[in-house]
């Protein structure tokens, strides 16, 4: 199996409606935030999207544009600024919108950061492993949405580095290895249940669930 | 013989069907429309714009299972948001038709979360702000607007049926094969053939 390291059509077709849960898309986010060409397909949804409002079989209003005018002022005097980039959120302009915890140590080698996103049914951290680090051999029973922001991973379907996108739901069981000079830092979403094998992972369990 | 043309052509009409009736239903100058407002505030591009794109978007959003009141209450704020933000409007990022329906998405996300805000819509926005792949592309957004909305118009019913289920109410490909009551391999080669045209026409601007 080739994996892609980009978001599926499906997934962005589902990020550009609104309908992935919040904490998922944050990750998709992070992943469009850094490439074209994911950026470019977006788009392209974007404007099927403008299309299907131009086609669609028109639904009577009650209010009419005369009326509400009445409401506005005389001349537009906001100007509606673009949005500001953030301050502290790890080189991500999208994680400005999100409250950020600290860094903690979670075994050797392993850091975790929280990103709370209010409303997600996802668990959604910063991981920062040093090169070469083994992460535990885990399952799932959800989805694992992860982006890289920096360095590289490794596992049984492929070599991710940094702003790749890495989609795993409960059909993969992987066992991630970071690179050995660059180390790696992600973020990502974690749905469901995480199942770590082996003795050390099970010490990390209670730790991913946050 | 022209006066059968002529009643054929008197009965189809006001229904807007088949694909050249539908092509049509673009407001021609939205764009321009949009611009009048940023540059004078234009009462009348208002009205006319509202008169397009309020039924439309109200339409969208009953279809995407908001509830009609809501739906309309929504429309009405995103016309409103096209007032207000018509300056921040950039027809080579994207057309009008994809812009509004950005707003309207926007703003179902927030009256969906509420009591929870929701960021996606800073999100989207922060996305937005990114350097588009070829800046120099003046006409771009609006090019491909217009080549998207006549690529769709090419399809058959049951390709657009999937594409609207796929796209517009963000459905995953297992959903749309549910409501359609047909097999997920179906959904897939249908999506993918529509997905195919779009790309063809869209080549030289990629």
């Amino acid at each position: 199996m080739i994996a892609s390291h980009r978001p599926s059509e499906e997934t962005l077709a589902a990020f550009a409606a609104g309908t992935l849960d919040e904490g998922l898309a944050l990750v998709v986010a992070a992943h469009l935030e850094v490439s074209p060409e994911s950026r470019r397909d977006l788009t392209e949804i974007e404007a099927v999207n403008g299309a299907l409002l131009d086609m669609i079989e028109p639904e009577a209003m009650e209010a009419d544009g005369e009326t509400l005018l009445r409401g506005l002022p005389a001349r537009i005097t906001e100007r509606l600024a673009p949005p500001v980039a953030p301050h502290d959120a790890a080189g991500l302009k999208v994680l400005a919108p999100y409250e950020l915890g600290r860094w903690q140590t979670v075994g050797r080698g392993v850091a975790l950061r929280r990103v709370t996103v209010p409303g997600s049914d996802a668990r959604v951290f910063m991981l920062r492993a040093q090169p070469g680090t083994r992460l535990p051999a885990h399952r799932h029973t959800g989805a694992e949405w992860t982006t890289i922001v920096a360095g590289a991973y490794q596992h049984e379907y492929g070599r991710y580095a940094a702003g790749d996108f890495d989609e795993a739901d409960e059909r993969h069981a992987h066992t991630p290895v970071v690179d050995a000079i660059e180390g790696c830092t992600c973020i990502v979403a974690l749905t469901g249940n995480v199942r770590f094998e082996g003795f050390f992972g099970r010490l990390l369990q209670p730790l991913v669930r946050l | 013989m022209s006066g059968a043309l002529a009643i054929h052509i008197d009965l189809s009409a006001p229904r807007f069907r088949g694909p050249h009736r539908r092509a049509g239903a673009a407001l021609v100058d939205a764009n321009a429309l949009i611009q009048s407002i940023a540059q004078s505030s234009d009462r009348q591009a208002f009205v006319k714009l509202f008169d397009h794109f309020a039924p439309r978007v109200k339409a969208l959003l009953i279809r995407q299972g908001t509830p009609p009141d809501l739906a309309e209450e929504l429309a009405q704020e995103t016309l409103l948001m096209v007032w207000r933000k018509a300056a921040l409007f950039d027809p080579s990022r994207a057309g009008a038709s994809t812009w509004i329906a950005a707003i309207a998405r926007n703003l179902r996300i927030d009256a969906a979360r509420r009591e929870k805000r929701s960021r996606l819509p800073e999100v989207f926005d922060i996305i937005q702000g990114e350097e588009p792949e070829q800046p120099d592309q003046v006409l771009s957004g609006s090019e491909r607007d217009s080549r998207v909305r006549a690529a769709l118009t090419n399809l058959s019913p049951d390709q657009l049926r999937v594409v609207q289920l796929a796209f517009m109410e963000g459905l995953s490909h297992q959903d749309v094969a549910k409501r359609l009551s047909i097999p997920l391999g179906t959904v897939k080669s249908r999506l993918r053939l529509a997905m195919a045209r779009l790309r063809g026409v869209l080549e030289d601007l990629r």
